[in-house]
């Protein structure tokens, strides 16, 4: 403890020129007490132009390397355009900006790298995924750059005065994201795996700790693997359920469905803005499904125009009603579109007790399905009638052809996109690529607890493990195994 | 040895060897004094084995009080301490008094520059068989009134702790014939670095026996329930190591383990671990006699409970003075541990920095990346305990670290450097062990063969031939069958000269079995360092420090434990993240200031040594 802060109190004293340090510039640089190498988007909140990533620590070279591969690093404090791609698949990213800083004239100090992306959230969270499969990242936990700028000296002591507020700040922000997105399934799921590898843990420790002391229960070790095979099976399954990853990456999905002829198709082309779907006056105009990507109110999402809903017509189209309604079932949001002038229609009326009232009942997992009804075609509508239909759910009123009430249907359809893939900020961003970096270093963990043979090893892995998911789930130290411990088992001397 | 005849164990056997890598003295005398030496958790993997040792009692007190008394400068005067000589307390320090000596119970006066206090149970200590309590330290010794009335006149919080030894059984009333025999390892392991064998052969070596409770034993524990005011009390005791009625309250209708030690080469008392109890003396006797084995068995000593005071340990600082009282340091059970090991490892510690203290050298503190002795300290003076604190390998975080066949690498060349307290010997064969180590690694590391040479080479090895790729020595060893004996009869040239020396091979294998996880775990460790590495300012009043945010709970926990890094603060529950920062302030002022009085010379010199360590540890 003395040696280390001598080296720190030396390092201040001497500022960042000392010419030794000098001389220890460049790739693979590392000052004493370096560790990890971290990463996190470090531009503003928000969707933005450009969006700035930065990677701290001694494994920041290779992560550009990696991103940018076969390239070799660009000359130190110099910007050039790469081409961003996943190490893993080989899959491009963005086409960027990246910046490379030898420490220790750096930021932190230490190695850095910069990558200036475009800001979508899709290609954000792409590349953040991306460095979080490098070997030796992991994303950074609050104030951690900074922290890591003060422990090499380069902050000075006012700037150190606003890091409290700040870390403060994150963290906050941090456990907001963190209970967002524990809250409902997901989050009884990581706590329920938590608990699974923690009473595992506990007895492989136990069995270190006191197995040659007392007697334990026989097959303590089998009950602690046939556990870990069945949460690695557990979280295999739930990485490989690419639909909660992707629902920003590529889009939530927002489906368009009404009776024939409401209008549907002429949503589509106003909310793309272009002409996706053929538009004609003859009903049952649509038949397949029909995708865009869109951009609504800055959320990526993927917009499907379907055949509308009625029965009794020709196989083609019935197949295309068919597809429609297996669409709806996977529909992250439904847009639902009415004629505001044929409400009465037993076209409307069936869609509107098939469709539009099941969709507000929660389902058996408590959750709604969310809908956003809008009755198109109000241009058709005698002048100053609202009061349309006194049983008719909350709705909006639109009017494709005049582009009367657009404005209100974006801020509404913000809104549940909001909700639906969350702050379009940094928070899902991070708290994703956290997630995954943790559920895949958790799963990988659990890989090598299966090969170990020697059980201080494999408890180790355990431990990386439970490490990786109380990360997520908070909590978990010493005393919790011990305490399971002791409630589980008699152990002597 | 007041209580079991034994030394070490899983986790206790890495502090035996981290107290030996410091040049303390038990390991040392446990090599001269046991009677069956056996390693446990042999299969479970070198990071988690447990030294352990029957030692003969009278053996082992001869041996110690051989090396005490002849110990070159050191005067020994036995005689009951019964209070503290205080003085006005040095101003450059913290504390509101500094000590200067003690009181006997004759009166007589002893001055020093410091003192470590080692009170063992003896604080208030109370002894309880079945309804009946006696003040008494242990069966025969007078308690330490006194002294405890002192410590909490002072102002140091005070807790209550207890604890329990079995009874002693005649040997020779024992029918071992029905029992399960124990022999010992052959060879045995020493626990000193120093010592290539112990002092006796394992031939020559006791064996333990095995015997269990039955129903019959929870029977009479249950019904005498109301005669038994040390289960009923409110004091706690120790999870583990529990007493036989708190075993079968909290598991009944179980089964448990019974070891029939000896006490000694030709002691005639065998201790029965596991039978710690509390019942009247001759209740004892009747569930001893229902014992498979000990069905005539005669008790010559019963069974008791003790209950003691112990100081909060969030009370004292890593060094192990108190906060409160300059130059006193306190260790062993009066901060609240259980167990030989235990009070060995701060008995080394509080002794080195008693001396260093007096030196006006700074204090030689073990960080909890650097072994089980800075994870107990580490714990205690955080986290405080309220039960009797055991060692358990589940407590360290770097455990594939801190194993007890490194301990002489990660202490001994800091206990040479800053505390002096290693002897010449010891380090130049840490030293030459570590070179060796070095040299090994990086020698297995160079020879790189294809998969498919290797089995050829060594065939009784599980290597997969199918897909050929290039292996190192190194990687080689780490199969579970392979040793440096089969590498080296595999490839002699440059490899035999490895095998020379029996704890060199069996070091190198043990480095290779974790070569790849460790890698991971000295990034972490630097991490943890990190922190460690921003002292805090010792005089920091955090009740009435202003221009800083801090909530009142986080000051008071804050006044109370008085962190001395940034690292051991954010370990203290109840401080958050915010408050770290701020702290870090005042270390950033305190760095200044002290860089400013220590300019380039001595950091140089420093810097440079701690490059070199860092260096090599990789």
């Amino acid at each position: 403890m003395w040696r280390g802060l001598w080296t720190l109190v030396s390092r201040a004293a001497r500022g960042p020129h000392s010419p030794r340090l000098c001389t220890r510039q460049g790739s693979g640089y590392r000052a004493p007490g370096s560790g990890a190498t971290i990463f996190a988007l470090s531009s503003g909140q928000g969707r933005c132009g450009i969006a700035v990533i930065r990677t701290s620590g001694p494994a920041s070279g290779h992560a550009l390397q990696s991103l940018t591969a076969p390239r070799d690093l660009p000359p130190a404090r110099k910007a050039c355009l790469r081409l961003l791609s996943d190490p893993r698949s080989g899959e491009p990213l963005d086409r960027a900006l990246v910046l490379w800083f030898p420490g220790p004239q750096s930021f932190t100090g230490e190695d850095c790298a910069e990558f200036h992306v475009h800001g979508g959230p899709a290609v954000v969270s792409g590349v953040l995924q991306a460095l979080g499969s490098v070997p030796g990242l992991r994303p950074a936990e609050a104030g951690e750059f900074t922290r890591r700028a003060f422990a090499h000296g380069k902050l000075s002591l006012t700037e150190v005065e606003g890091l409290a507020d700040l870390i403060h700040a994150e963290t906050e922000a941090q456990r907001r994201q963190a209970l967002r997105q524990l809250d409902g399934e997901l989050g009884d799921l990581c706590r329920g795996w938590a608990e699974t590898l923690t009473k595992a843990l506990a007895h492989v420790e136990a069995y270190i700790d006191f197995s040659e002391d007392d007697n334990l229960e026989e097959g303590v070790l089998d009950q602690a693997d046939s556990e870990v095979r069945k949460l690695e099976v557990a979280l295999g399954v739930h990485l490989r359920d690419a639909r909660r990853g992707q629902r920003l990456r590529s889009g939530a999905h927002v489906v368009v469905a009404g009776p024939p002829n409401a209008g549907k198709s002429s949503l589509v082309n106003l909310l793309s803005r272009k002409p996706v779907s053929i538009v004609s006056p003859e009903p049952g105009t649509t038949r397949d499904v029909l995708e865009t990507p869109v951009d609504l109110a800055g959320f990526p999402a993927l917009l499907s125009d379907t055949a509308g809903l009625r029965e009794g017509v020709g196989p083609v189209e019935q197949e295309g009603v068919r597809r429609a309604q297996k669409r709806l079932e996977q529909a992250d949001l439904i847009l639902a579109v009415l004629d505001a002038s044929d409400l009465a229609s037993p076209a409307s009326c069936n869609f509107l007790d098939t469709v539009v009232i099941p969709a507000g009942a929660r389902n058996p997992n408590g959750s709604r399905q969310r809908l956003l009804l809008v009755l198109n075609k109000s241009d058709l509508l005698p002048a100053g009638r609202s009061d349309l239909h006194p049983d008719l759910p909350s709705h909006l009123l639109l009017s494709c052809l005049t582009g009367e009430g657009l404005d209100g249907l974006l801020e509404a359809l913000k809104k549940e996109l909001a909700a639906l893939c969350g702050d379009p900020s940094t928070g899902p961003l991070l708290t994703r690529s956290r997630h995954q970096h943790h559920l895949r270093g958790c799963l990988d963990a659990l890989g090598q607890y299966k090969q170990a043979k020697d059980l201080a090893l494999a408890a180790e892995a355990l431990r990386v493990a439970r490490g990786h998911l109380s990360h997520l789930t908070g909590g978990g130290g010493t005393e919790e195994i011990l305490d399971i411990i002791f409630q589980d088992f008699c152990v002597g001397k | 040895m007041s209580c079991n005849p034994s030394f070490g164990g899983i986790g206790k056997g890495h502090l035996m060897r981290e107290v030996d890598a410091l040049d303390g003295l038990c390991s040392r005398i446990c090599d001269q004094s046991g009677i069956h030496y056996k390693v446990l958790n042999r299969r479970k993997g070198p990071a988690v084995w447990g030294l352990r040792a029957q030692i003969d009692r009278k053996l082992y007190k001869q041996n110690m009080q051989k090396e005490i008394l002849n110990t070159p400068l050191l005067t020994v005067q036995e005689g009951a301490v019964e209070d503290l000589i205080l003085t006005e307390p040095e101003p450059e320090h913290t504390g509101k008094y500094r000590v200067s000596g003690v009181v006997l119970a004759d009166g007589s006066k002893v001055y020093a520059e410091s003192v470590v206090l080692t009170t063992g149970t003896f604080l208030r200590g109370m002894i309880v068989i079945g309804l009946e309590m006696h003040p008494a330290g242990r069966l025969g010794d007078q308690p330490a009134v006194g002294l405890a009335q002192t410590l909490e006149k002072l102002g140091f919080v005070v807790g209550r702790l207890k604890t329990g030894t079995p009874p002693r059984i005649a040997k020779e009333s024992v029918n071992f014939s029905i029992l399960n025999k124990q022999t010992p390892d052959n060879p045995s392991i020493p626990f000193s670095f120093i010592n290539q064998t112990v002092w006796i052969k394992p031939e020559d070596q006791l064996p333990c026996y095995l015997t269990h409770t039955n129903p019959r034993v929870d029977e009479i524990v249950l019904e005498n329930l109301h005669l038994n005011c040390h289960v009923k009390e409110t004091t706690r005791g120790p999870r583990y190591c529990p007493s036989i009625e708190s075993k079968v309250l909290r598991f009944p209708n179980r089964v448990h383990q019974v070891w029939l030690e000896p006490e000694g080469m030709d002691s005639d008392l065998i201790y029965p671990q596991g039978l710690s109890v509390t019942l009247p003396a001759e209740l004892q006797e009747k569930m001893i006699t229902c014992i498979r084995g000990l069905e005539n068995a005669k008790m010559i000593q019963p069974g008791y409970g003790v209950q003691y005071d112990y100081m909060d340990p969030r009370q004292i600082s890593p060094s192990l003075e108190t906060h409160l009282v300059q130059r006193l340091f306190f260790a062993g059970q009066i901060n609240g541990t259980t167990g030989y090991e235990e009070a060995a490892a701060q008995g080394v510690i509080a002794g080195i920095n008693a001396s260093l203290r007096v030196r006006h050298k700074p204090p030689f503190v073990i960080s909890r990346t650097e072994g089980y002795i800075g994870v107990l300290i580490d714990d205690l003076t955080t986290l405080g305990t309220n039960e009797p604190y055991r060692m358990f390998t589940s407590r360290a975080e770097f455990r594939l670290s801190l194993r007890p066949d490194n301990a002489d690498s990660r202490l001994t060349f800091r206990g040479y450097k800053e505390a002096g307290c290693v002897s010449q010997q010891r380090y130049e064969r840490a030293s030459w062990m570590k070179s060796s180590l070095e040299e090994g690694i990086s020698m297995l590391k160079s020879i790189e063969f294809l998969s498919t040479k290797w089995k050829n080479l060594i065939p009784e090895s599980s290597i997969s031939s199918g897909k050929s790729l290039p292996l190192r020595a190194l990687d080689v060893l780490k199969y579970e069958e392979v040793d440096m004996e089969l590498l080296a009869r595999a490839v002699p040239e440059p490899l035999k000269k490895y095998t020379q020396c029996r704890e060199l091979a069996e070091r190198l294998k043990i480095e290779a079995t974790y070569e790849s996880v460790l890698f991971h775990q000295q990034q972490e460790i630097k991490e943890v360092q990190r922190d460690e590495a921003l002292q805090l300012p010792k005089d920091l009043d955090y009740l009435t420090l202003k221009d800083i945010s801090l909530s009142y709970e986080v000051r008071e926990k804050l006044h109370f434990s008085r962190p001395q890094t940034i690292g051991a603060a954010s370990r203290i529950p109840g401080v958050t993240a915010a408050a770290i920062v701020n702290l870090l302030r005042f270390v950033k002022t305190t760095q200044q200031r002290q860089a400013a009085m220590n300019r380039v010379p001595k950091t140089d010199q420093q810097l440079h040594d701690t490059d070199r360590l860092e260096e090599s540890q990789l």
